[in-house]
């Protein structure tokens, strides 16, 4: 199974083709899909961290339409990715514990949202609970973008 | 014109720049005068910004070179180490400076210490500098070497700073994929902030005040001082893959205009004094942003692109 998917026409595309729009495009597209989604994640953290807390949460609703497009285009390319190499990783732990850390990563961000969603304009301290909401995103998007990165070091 | 030349004609910038920024502050204490003083710490921001590629291009001069007989090797290699020391110091007085600009936008005074710290470190800076400047006019003056220093430095390259680097990048098992993972980090915190910033320009939320999201600022830089960390290791380290390759001299030139944008966002008035109405942007503001964003998505896309545009892997 895993094979075949590596030698489909897209797999073969993916591996094989010399032209800068195949793997080098997929993957660079990945990179900067990831700097938004995370980058506009991270700033939302920060500022329920407490950076610029004097403004409203809710001039960061933005901030979800950004990682849905981000994560989006995260999901496609990622797949691309995994056909590329579907043999190798389809049975790599360490390519699991990144998949395990992004849903993490997204999950941390729902209750965020409802958080932000449910805030008004003269809101401005969101509490405790919001705060480790922030911590655990912040860790749970760093260790997934280190453990996505070392994939190319320990699966190869 | 190749690098080579290039670096040349840069190479000035670091000491002479260093100088006139100096000399800015200096007069800036002397009269009493704090505009004057910013105008000291913003050219050294700005001299700390092309020092970069004052470096870069001086391992394409020194490529250049190398099939070149009567050059010493050694004595290019003395000069990339003291020119790394200066790299460095300057880097971190660029920091020092820009935080002080930052400080002084935001509370109307810089933290006590910091323009003095700024100021130190670029005294430090001219001085490495200088022996930096010196050093490398030697490479192509002998006359000007003091006699038996060159045959004294001659012999172990292990003694070279650049060579540990170096040994580190090729040999160490984790030091180049941890500094890979760190490097994507900052790339995203940096990315992220200025993206909120530059989309508060474009006028994503004008209901709120721009001043606010400026607040972010020192968190993009975090992630600009961690990168550039993180991206010397790696040139250094391996500095033949990139030099070769052009995609990573279009990364560098990109990063020169995100630096200056970094300066263009803490010292222009406007965003400081938007007042509760919020900040209105005009065409310039808003061209100032997409510059911005287009040149950070340049720097993402080249540094990405190295391998498969360029030679690096």
């Amino acid at each position: 199974m895993l094979e075949w998917i590596e030698t489909t026409q897209l797999g073969l595309w993916l591996r094989e083709s010399p032209s800068v729009w195949a793997f080098p495009t997929v993957l660079t597209l990945h990179t900067v899909g990831l700097a938004v989604l995370i980058g506009a994640s991270w700033v939302l953290d920060l500022r329920l961290l407490g950076v610029g807390r004097q403004v409203p949460l809710t001039a960061f609703r933005w901030v979800f339409p950004t990682i849905a497009a981000g994560l989006i285009v995260n999901l496609l390319t990622g797949v691309l990715l995994f056909i590329k190499n579907a043999a190798t990783w389809g049975v790599a732990l360490p390519f699991f514990i990144k998949m395990a850390l992004v849903v993490a990563s997204v999950a941390t961000l729902l209750p965020i949202r409802s958080l932000v969603l449910r805030s008004g304009d003269q809101q401005r301290e969101m509490g405790g609970n919001a705060r480790m909401l922030a911590v655990a995103s912040i860790l749970a998007w760093a260790a997934a973008v280190t453990a996505g990165r070392l994939l190319a070091y320990t699966v190869i | 014109m190749n690098l080579a030349h290039l670096h040349l004609i840069l190479n000035h910038v670091p000491t002479v720049g260093s100088a006139a920024a100096l000399g800015l502050l200096i007069l800036g204490y002397a009269r009493r005068n704090d505009h004057l003083k910013h105008v000291g710490l913003e050219l050294l921001f700005v001299i700390a910004v092309l020092t970069l590629p004052v470096y870069v291009t001086g391992v394409a001069a020194h490529r250049e070179l190398r099939e070149v007989k009567e050059v010493s090797d050694d004595a290019i290699r003395v000069h990339q180490d003291v020119a790394l020391i200066g790299f460095t110091v300057m880097e971190i007085a660029g920091f020092a400076a820009w935080l002080a600009l930052w400080q002084w936008r935001r509370r109307g005074a810089a933290a006590r210490g910091f323009v003095p710290l700024a100021t130190g470190l670029l005294i430090v800076s001219l001085a490495v500098m200088g022996a930096a400047a010196n050093l490398g006019g030697e490479i192509r003056h002998p006359e000007i070497r003091a006699a038996g220093e060159a045959a004294a430095a001659a012999g172990d390259p292990k003694r070279f700073m650049t060579y540990s680097i170096n040994q580190a990048a090729v040999y160490s098992r984790w030091m180049w994929p941890a500094a890979e993972a760190v490097h994507f980090l900052g790339l995203s915190l940096s990315f992220g902030v200025l993206l909120a910033v530059n989309l508060r320009i474009l006028g994503v939320g004008k209901r709120f005040p721009f001043a606010h999201v400026h607040r972010l600022l020192p968190w993009g830089m975090l992630g600009f001082g961690v990168n550039l960390i993180t991206g010397m290791f790696f040139f250094v380290g391996q500095p033949g893959q990139y030099i070769e390759s052009d995609p990573f001299l279009w990364k560098v030139a990109f990063l020169v205009i995100a630096g200056a944008n970094f300066l263009y966002l803490t010292v222009f008035g406007k965003a400081w004094h938007g007042g509760d109405d919020g900040f209105v942007a005009n065409v310039g503001d808003k061209a100032m942003a997409l510059l911005s964003l287009t040149a950070w998505l340049g720097v993402l896309y080249a540094g990405r692109m190295l391998p498969f545009l360029g030679r690096a892997f």
